[in-house]
């Protein structure tokens, strides 16, 4: 028996070291789960919104949005205080003397310019780089650079060309200082200059992209192609034990599908405010799990429900605030946010459940090309047509009948509450009657002699059953034949780009506070402006308000661009603006921001009855608030220097 | 064919292997750079696609190849770049960044992850779970088919085909999913996840019933035929116990087909099942082969399949081995 049961043992000694080796870590103060896997910690390549959530853990751009102010405004962060020149066009920042990178080392206005060049230059291959090329002079250094490996492509035969390549981008960070308006003017103060005024700057410079990294590290890991001259990025310095960063958490530890775990940094300048020790993010698959486990109290917060069943629940917490409706009334009127709203109300399991507007709005998208991919003549470059279509669809019927989730259906493409001092136009209701008119005059009396609609849309999601409400509206009213058609994201993706489409569903989210994070997709030409829309009216609009430096008269320019879009031309059909549905329990955590942008800044997350600072009153506070007695700062932070 | 022989193509295997994956891969419509969301300026997009050399086949066929075989590694250790490196990092106090002699790429899905640290994280994972199923699936098979042979026709006989039956019927989502709500129905407290002894043996007993059920129907029908021959009735003419003549004489030779049986079984079972790992949330490799297709990473897709395929060409192997010292006839 034992000639069998030998080699056996050595195999039940590695499966049970491999079980081991992942057995359940302690829990974290703070524990939750987004949809996607996070994927990407650098912050000049990530793109997904579970990525910017956990980047803004780590690192901390010049400003920061205060989620619990009315307006998302943007507050001091890692630059203390700043100045703005009369002409709009330079700012200068004073970063904070305190502030350290997790290795200890102070954060100088030289780190910051390094890292700015990072993000401008091709090599790197940052999705933003459009937002850096507000800064004056980053558009020709990106030309210049573009230029360089042009010519080092051109000149072959290098004896060296690892070599030469080093010395072209040396060239190139000398070139930067000569160029671009990013200057280190002492140690601690940054000038920025733009090559235009940007009222919305400020926001952008809070956005998840702007934040620095740790250069010394970063260009290590660049690879020199001596193919191309290119320094390529690669990505191992995002790991635990590696990855330096100037926020309030460091990487605990990164288990790839398994967990990632976030410890609050030693050497953060503010943290005192940080009232979580440690935060961790395991991956849960299945959208039915990850309720059991917050369920279970495996999980504090999902920030985003995903099974069906999601439309009982939200049904469920409202029949408990009619139940409270007087309360919640007071409540409100005290200017209350609603999680705030939550807490002035009895404990009840049915709260656990939270629908916040987003800064997202699902639509359309109208092919508006002269012709089709296939050479046919395309009706929808005619406008008439386009208005006639979005007049004949229920989108009611879409939110209230199919999606059920509370979501507002939406007019405009700019979610109304989402931008300070901005209110978008109301766009076009359900007019069956004028529709049937339009097409008739528009040369389709009937639908007569129109072609069979396309509508595109990716598999997952849900996008089909909206679809087919849409076609079922466009059949009856305006008589067209309508076909559904469904594809593969990335097959779907890759139609849009080369015109072959006729209809497609959408989605956009805004990255900053402005209009334009809506509005430029729409511009001639724009690489995102899928529908291929061109209107002089419309961009002449957009670049007077580009050069437009008075706020007020700005966001009427937009207000009127936009209502070319969603009440005259329709080059997208808005149906909806998204909601986010979460979990997670007012009445322990607060922290979590209701705000329409919902980017959420979960340093800013406390736990009740934790002795981590003072938890009276229970309701959410200001980012930057005064600096109140700090907590006991826990064991394994004390015994750092 | 000698062993070594066969051993020898293994390489041109895989390159053929290598060649049609990646082929296939590159003809699938979609551009692994695209997706959801907001769409990177064009520039910005061929800078991308120029750093994994998505924009030429030629360059990406023989660049992965340099990387994936330790060519790579070998001439930047030769003309001195790897210690330039080395030397870089050391200057700022870093550490330099890790230079995997065989480089599977990176991830295009799971950008901050190389495909080398994707598959030492979930290939162990799969090869436990596999490993143990395989044990799970021998136990039961084996002892199923041999009380059928013994008994033809017997009550037991006809549960065993039944089980077998069921294992090889009942898709592994039904079978998951019902034993991860046992214990609730039961009222005991509901079960870990993976890294747990039970976070192990459900998705290994779920994956072992069909192998079971194949090996229990193997076994009966090569115990059937050995009990009909001359040496079971010499052995019984000795006086050997009915015991001994079962599992001494008959079941050595009723193995032989179950042997050759395991070689794909287990290197099915060691890469994973999409199913089963997503049933049980198990880190393992199985959920790359559906997701690395969807998403077009190249570089994992490549990765999953030659693991597969190397897997398999190996444990074939190893069973043609383990053959000639069970069945001297064969050598």
């Amino acid at each position: 028996m034992l000639r069998f049961t030998l080699p056996i043992l050595p195999l039940a000694l590695a499966v049970a070291l491999v079980v081991w080796s992942d057995r359940p870590a302690p829990r974290a103060d703070f524990v939750f789960v987004t949809r996607g896997d996070i994927t990407e910690l650098d912050p000049h390549r990530a793109s997904w919104l579970q990525d910017f959530r956990a980047i803004a853990l780590l690192f901390e751009g010049l400003t920061a949005n205060d989620p619990f102010d009315p307006d998302f405004r943007p507050v001091p962060a890692a630059a203390e205080s700043w100045t703005i020149s009369p002409d709009g066009r330079t700012y200068t920042f004073r970063l904070r003397a305190g502030a350290r990178w997790s290795n200890g080392e102070p954060v100088t206005a030289r780190h910051w310019v390094d890292s700015f060049r990072r993000a401008m230059l091709p090599d790197t291959g940052c999705e933003y780089v459009n937002l850096y090329q507000l800064i004056d002079g980053s558009r020709e250094f990106y030309a210049f650079r573009e230029a360089q490996l042009k010519t080092f492509v051109a000149r072959e035969g290098y004896a060296f060309p690892l070599r030469a390549a080093r010395a072209l981008w040396d060239e190139a960070a000398t070139k930067f200082d000569e160029l671009v308006g990013v200057r280190a003017l002492g140690e601690h103060e940054l000038e920025i200059r733009l090559y235009r005024p940007t009222p919305y700057f400020l926001d952008i410079l809070a956005y998840e992209a702007f934040a620095p990294v740790y250069t010394p590290l970063t260009d290590l890991y660049l690879r020199p192609d001596p193919a191309t001259g290119r320094m390529n990025p690669e990505s191992g310095w995002t790991k635990p034990g590696r990855l330096v960063c100037n926020g309030p958490f460091t990487l605990a530890s990164w288990r790839f599908k398994r967990e990632m775990r976030f410890e609050r940094s030693a050497s953060y300048w503010n943290r005192d405010r940080v009232r979580v020790s440690s935060i961790a993010t395991p991956t849960i698959e299945d959208p039915n799990a990850q309720v059991l486990a917050f369920r279970s109290g495996a999980v504090d917060y999902l920030t985003d429900v995903g099974p069906d069943y999601k439309s009982e629940l939200i049904r469920d917490k409202r029949a408990f605030r009619a139940e409270h409706a007087g309360p919640a009334a007071a409540a409100r009127a005290e200017g209350l946010s609603e999680p705030d709203v939550d807490r002035a109300l009895p404990p009840d399991p049915r709260k656990t459940i939270h629908t916040f507007p987003t800064f997202g709005t699902y639509f359309l998208n109208f092919n508006c090309s002269a012709r089709l991919g296939d050479g046919r003549d395309n009706p929808f470059a005619d406008a008439r047509v386009r208005r006639a279509f979005a007049l004949a669809v229920d989108k009611a019927r879409i939110t209230d009948q199919l999606r059920r989730l509370g979501e507002p259906a939406a007019g405009s493409v700019v979610p109304p509450g989402s931008i300070a001092g901005y209110a978008p136009p109301g766009g076009l209701g359900r007019d069956v009657e004028r529709a049937r008119a339009l097409l008739a005059e528009a040369g389709y009396p009937g639908g007569r002699n129109f072609i069979t609609v396309e509508i595109l849309f990716n598999k997952e999601g849900g996008h089909d059953v909206i679809a087919q409400s849409v076609a079922k509206d466009w059949r009856e009213t305006l008589g067209v034949s309508v076909q559904l058609v469904q594809k593969e994201i990335k097959v779907v993706r890759t139609l849009l780009r080369t015109n072959n489409f006729i209809v497609s569903r959408g989605s956009w989210y805004g990255d900053y506070a402005d209009p334009t994070t809506f509005l430029d997709a729409h511009r001639t030409g724009d690489g995102n402006n899928d529908r291929r829309y061109s209107d002089p009216g419309f961009d002449a609009l957009m670049d007077r308000a580009e050069r437009e430096t008075e706020p007020g008269a700005r966001l009427e320019l937009l207000r009127r661009a936009e209502s070319i879009l969603v009440e005259r031309d329709l080059p997208v059909l808005p149906l909806f603006h998204y909601v986010s549905v979460a979990m997670f329990d007012p009445d322990r955590f607060r922290g979590i921001t209701s705000h329409p942008r919902q980017k959420q800044k979960l340093y800013l997350v406390d736990r009740r009855d934790d002795g981590l600072g003072p938890d009276e009153p229970w309701r959410d506070r200001p980012a930057l608030e005064p600096p109140d007695a700090p907590g006991p700062i826990p064991r394994h932070e004390r015994d750092r220097p | 064919m000698s062993l070594v022989r066969r051993l020898l193509m293994v390489p041109v295997i895989l390159l053929v292997i290598y060649t049609l994956t990646l082929t296939l891969a590159w003809a699938v419509p979609g551009s692994p750079m695209e997706h959801e969301g907001r769409r990177p300026p064009p520039e910005v997009q061929r800078a991308l696609e120029r750093q994994y050399n998505l924009d030429s086949f030629g360059s990406f066929y023989r660049s992965y190849l340099l990387n994936a075989t330790g060519l790579a590694y070998l001439r930047d250790r030769w003309n001195g770049t790897l210690a330039d490196e080395e030397l870089r990092a050391r200057d700022r106090g870093q550490a330099p960044p890790e230079r995997p002699v065989f480089d599977l790429g990176p991830s295009l899905q799971y950008e901050d992850w190389r495909v080398n640290e994707i598959l030492a994280s979930s290939f162990p994972v799969s090869a436990a779970v596999g490993l143990t199923s395989i044990v799970i699936a021998l136990a039961i098979g084996l002892s199923a088919g041999v009380i059928g042979a013994a008994r033809p026709g017997s009550w037991a006989d006809g549960l065993s085909l039944t089980v077998a039956l069921a294992g090889i019927s009942l898709p592994s989502f039904v079978i998951g999913a019902a034993l991860l709500m046992l214990p609730g129905a039961l009222g005991i407290p509901a079960v870990g996840g993976w890294g747990t002894l039970s976070g192990l043996l459900l998705p290994a007993f779920t994956l072992s019933l069909a192998p079971a059920a194949y090996i229990a129907r193997l076994t009966r029908m090569g115990m059937l035929e050995a009990m009909d021959s001359d040496y079971v009735r010499t052995a019984r003419a000795k006086g050997c116990s009915e015991r001994r003549v079962l599992l001494g004489h008959a079941l050595k030779n009723a193995f032989l087909p179950v042997l050759s049986y395991l070689g794909p079984a287990s290197a099915m079972a060691m890469t994973g099942s999409f199913v089963v790992e997503k049933v049980f949330s198990v880190p393992g490799l199985g959920q790359h082969f559906v997701n690395a297709v969807l998403n077009k990473d190249l570089f994992l897709i490549i990765a999953v399949v030659m693991i597969y395929s190397t897997m398999l060409i190996l444990l074939n192997l190893a069973v043609d081995a383990l053959y000639r010292w069970a069945d001297p006839r064969t050598a």
